[in-house]
């Protein structure tokens, strides 16, 4: 409120030294660096917290690592013909009784989508499927725990299981069932590979995508697991989906359906409460005093601008001629020469010869010095006041 | 009224009243308790429209000075009141503290002590007394604003005032009940004495001789009773900073270092401050009460960004002034402001007056000009030599004209005009 006059500061303790100046931009600037850095952190987090993985991950023509066109791939040398579907609608249309449709990323399907997929015949293959995915197309299976478990047993009846023995699975997510599901590679109960009979569809879950990947095919029975379930109706149809299009199937609720009722109660509230904040902080104790304040204007600023205007127009035969004028005034009276007789053009004369009389300097030096042309350079103006200062010294002293 | 932040942070807590039951009820819920718990503050916060304010204290201060004000609370209500106020006040006049608590029991006063320390002169006005009482809950409290006028004038600080004694002591010697007066001292007389040796023979008074043994002189002393007209310029070129202090200011001070002297010499002093028209005016103020007058007259005067009007001042002083009189103006030898306004008009007032200049000169120029080491310095010093040459012409000039011309530092500006006062009546030319 009180306005800190400049008067008072500098009563408070002077200029404030180089150090104070520091600590104070550092108290002033340490908000703005501690949120700055708390950005970074939680960016960085939030980087590693993303799930890992490229855009080609389980795609059936991805020769990467996480890609599966081994599998793929060998499943057409064993005469499957692997047909890669990237929409639903497509995948679809190709599947018949005959076909084992393997769906891949399915978080990318949208709820049309997942509609479609129920009007499939055959055999399907779902690969680490999303929850509505497993709802809408898998009844009576419910996800559970994650298993870190690397190596798995079938320890169940399923032929396909069986046959391949040990797989690597990694870090898997586990399925609870009921009724007449076969279960395998279980864990505490809780399977990583299921089986259900859904009407004319034969639904396979996975929890893992770990075995379909070209990096860990080759372990285990991976390789094997995989061939018997995709190829156990003669052809396969791969629904690797694209990213579906902006705005397609998706959006039917907005972020207020999906919350709370709770939450949103809870953010009401949250306003409510800035806003008393606001009311709180905004009532001041008595009003904001404005008051005229004096013109603050320096004396010398006209001065100080002509000096500018000179350096600034390099205007040296001025600066020269203010300055040997002003040595004059005060040569003149030590001389005992009248004073006017410093700014009088014909007194020149007489006044060089007598400076060059006291100082005992050459005539010519001492009129080029007080009366000369004006200097060719910046150093040749430096260079005049110190004659001429050093003139004005030497007729002090003599 | 006024919300506190505990009423905010209450309502921040019973955000979470939703999450644990999400129903409207559970929200009205919390907003009823709020609002009840509002309600219940200002129905017992203490009464402040009860509250009545008086004040004393000091009316004025001199600058640097501080000025002690009180402000009686005096409770006409029923209940208790405990309240913080604020004393509301501008920011130069630096009042403290800023707020205060207050406990005044129901039908009695307390007083509140408030230190004001003007950093500027002329008038502070408070502003508003504003006092607020907290429920008990400290939910929310009753504000009031009422003013509780009081002007507190922050008069020039007069430093030069030290310079006084020495002046006077040197008056003394030109006036007083020292030895050998004579011509040259003054011109009005005085009495007459027996001649000695080294007396001027012109001093001799051949009549008084005649009807006497002895040789008998006349003596002289400096005349009494002439006026003083001090004109302070306060337009634009007054606002300037010598230093942090604006031109106005020393000239204020030397203008009253002049008139304590002048006064004590038994001249008549007169004040006028002038740019466009007049901004304020002392005339005809008795020996005693010519300080004050003057003190109380310059406080309140700001600089005007005006040019200043010499014509104007001239044919007011003109119209105030019959008798010869010493005019001294207090401005800024400002070539191109001079030169136009005030040299054409010079013989219309030096024809009929004394005119004395008093101009502050800044020690930054003389800084500039002693400037040496690199272009800039140098181009600094060059425009320094430029300004003192055209001053020094522009002094030349105006002495031609018959005008004393006095031009100090600001430190020595208030003695050096005392020094040409008191050597213009020891040469008996006022």
């Amino acid at each position: 409120m009180v306005i800190q006059s400049p008067a008072r500061a500098q009563e408070a303790g002077g200029e404030p030294s180089a150090r104070q100046v520091a600590g104070r931009r550092w108290r002033s600037a340490r908000g703005v660096v501690a949120a700055l850095l708390a950005m970074a952190v939680i960016a960085v987090i939030l980087a590693a917290l993303r799930p890992s993985g490229s855009p080609e991950r389980l795609d059936p023509t991805s020769p990467k690592k996480d890609g599966s066109r081994a599998l793929a791939e060998i499943l057409k040398q064993h005469g499957t013909p692997v047909t890669v579907a990237r929409h639903a609608a497509q995948a679809v249309d190709q599947s018949g009784s005959g076909t084992v449709m393997v769906v891949t990323r399915s978080e990318r399907l949208t709820q049309d989508d997942i509609d479609r997929l129920r009007g499939v015949q055959g055999g399907l293959l779902l690969v680490e499927p999303t929850t509505p995915v497993l709802e809408a197309l898998a009844p009576g299976v419910r996800t559970g725990n994650i298993s870190f478990a690397n190596t798995a047993d079938p320890q169940c009846s399923l032929q396909a299981a069986t046959l391949a023995g040990t797989v690597t699975l990694g870090e898997s997510q586990t399925y609870e069932t009921s009724g007449n599901a076969v279960s395998c590679y279980q864990v505490d109960r809780e399977a990583r590979l299921v089986q259900v009979q859904d009407g004319p569809r034969t639904v396979t879950v996975l929890g893992s995508s770990t075995p379909l990947t070209n990096q860990h095919l080759a372990e285990e029975g991976n390789a094997a697991l995989l061939m018997n379930l995709a190829g156990a109706r003669g052809s396969v149809v791969w629904l690797a989906p694209d990213v579906p299009a902006k705005g397609a199937g998706a959006g039917q609720e907005s972020l207020t359906d999906l919350l709370p009722f709770g939450v949103k109660l809870f953010f009401l509230e949250l306003v409510i409460a800035v806003i008393l904040v606001a009311l709180w902080r905004g009532r001041r104790l008595g009003p904001v005093v404005a008051e005229a304040l004096p013109v603050a204007v320096r004396s010398a600023e006209t001065v100080e601008g002509r000096a500018r205007l000179y350096r600034a127009s390099r205007a040296r035969d001025r600066a020269a001629d203010a300055l040997r004028s002003g040595a004059r005034e005060r040569i003149v009276p030590l001389l005992g020469l009248p004073r006017t007789s410093a700014q009088d053009p014909a007194a020149a004369r007489e006044i060089v010869a007598a400076v060059a009389r006291r100082t005992a300097q050459d005539e010519a030096y001492v009129g080029a010095a007080l009366y000369g042309p004006e200097p060719v350079d910046d150093a040749g103006l430096i260079a005049l006041t110190s004659v001429l200062d050093d003139l004005e010294r030497q007729v002090r002293q003599s | 009224m006024a919300l506190t932040g505990r009423l905010g942070l209450l309502a921040l807590l019973g955000a979470l009243v939703p999450i644990l039951v999400p129903r409207w009820w559970a929200l009205l819920a919390v907003w009823g308790v709020l609002l009840l718990g509002v309600l219940v503050d200002l129905a017992l916060a203490g009464n402040v429209r009860a509250l009545r304010f008086h004040r004393s204290g000091d009316t004025n201060v001199r600058l640097g000075e501080t000025a002690q004000v009180a402000l009686i609370v005096e409770n006409l209500g029923r209940r208790r009141l405990k309240a913080r106020l604020r004393d509301v006040w501008p920011p130069s006049a630096a009042a403290a503290p800023r707020t205060v608590q207050v406990d005044v029991p129901a039908g009695e006063r307390r007083r509140v002590d408030m230190a004001l320390t003007p950093t500027r002169r002329g008038d502070r006005r408070a502003v508003t007394v504003v006092v607020r009482s907290v429920g008990p809950l400290g939910l929310a409290a009753r504000q009031l604003s009422r003013s509780a006028p009081w002007t507190v004038r922050a008069l020039p600080a007069f430093p030069s005032r030290r310079h006084l004694p020495a002046k006077l002591a040197r008056l003394r010697e030109l006036t007083g009940a020292h030895i050998a007066l004579i011509r040259g001292q003054g011109t009005e007389f005085d009495s007459l004495r027996e001649y000695v040796d080294g007396d001027d023979v012109r001093s001799i008074d051949w009549r008084a001789t005649a009807r006497r043994a002895d040789v008998v002189v006349r003596t002289w002393r400096p005349e009494r009773d002439r006026r003083i007209y001090m004109v302070l310029d306060t337009g634009r070129t007054s606002a300037g900073r010598v230093g942090d202090i604006p031109r106005l200011d020393c000239s204020m001070d030397a203008a009253l270092l002049l008139g304590a002297l002048a006064s004590r010499a038994g001249d008549r002093v007169d004040l006028l401050a002038y740019d466009r028209r007049v901004r304020t005016r002392v005339e005809g103020a008795s020996r005693t009460d010519l300080l004050p007058a003057m003190v109380h007259a310059m406080a309140p005067l700001e600089p005007e960004l005006l040019e200043f009007d010499a014509a104007g001042m001239v044919s007011t002083l003109m119209a105030r002034v019959r008798q010869r009189c010493l005019v001294v103006l207090l401005t800024e030898l400002n070539t191109a402001a001079i030169e136009e306004g005030l040299l054409p008009l010079l013989p219309l007032l030096t024809a009929r007056h004394l005119v004395m200049i008093a101009a502050v000169t800044d020690p930054r120029i003389g800084e500039m000009a002693d400037g040496r080491g690199d272009l800039a310095a140098v181009y600094d010093a060059a425009a320094a030599e430029r300004a003192r040459a055209e001053r020094r012409r522009l002094t030349a000039e105006l002495r031609k004209h018959g005008v004393e011309v006095v031009d100090a530092p600001p430190q020595e500006i208030a003695p050096a005009l005392a020094d040409a006062y008191l050597a213009l009546k020891a040469a008996g030319r006022l």
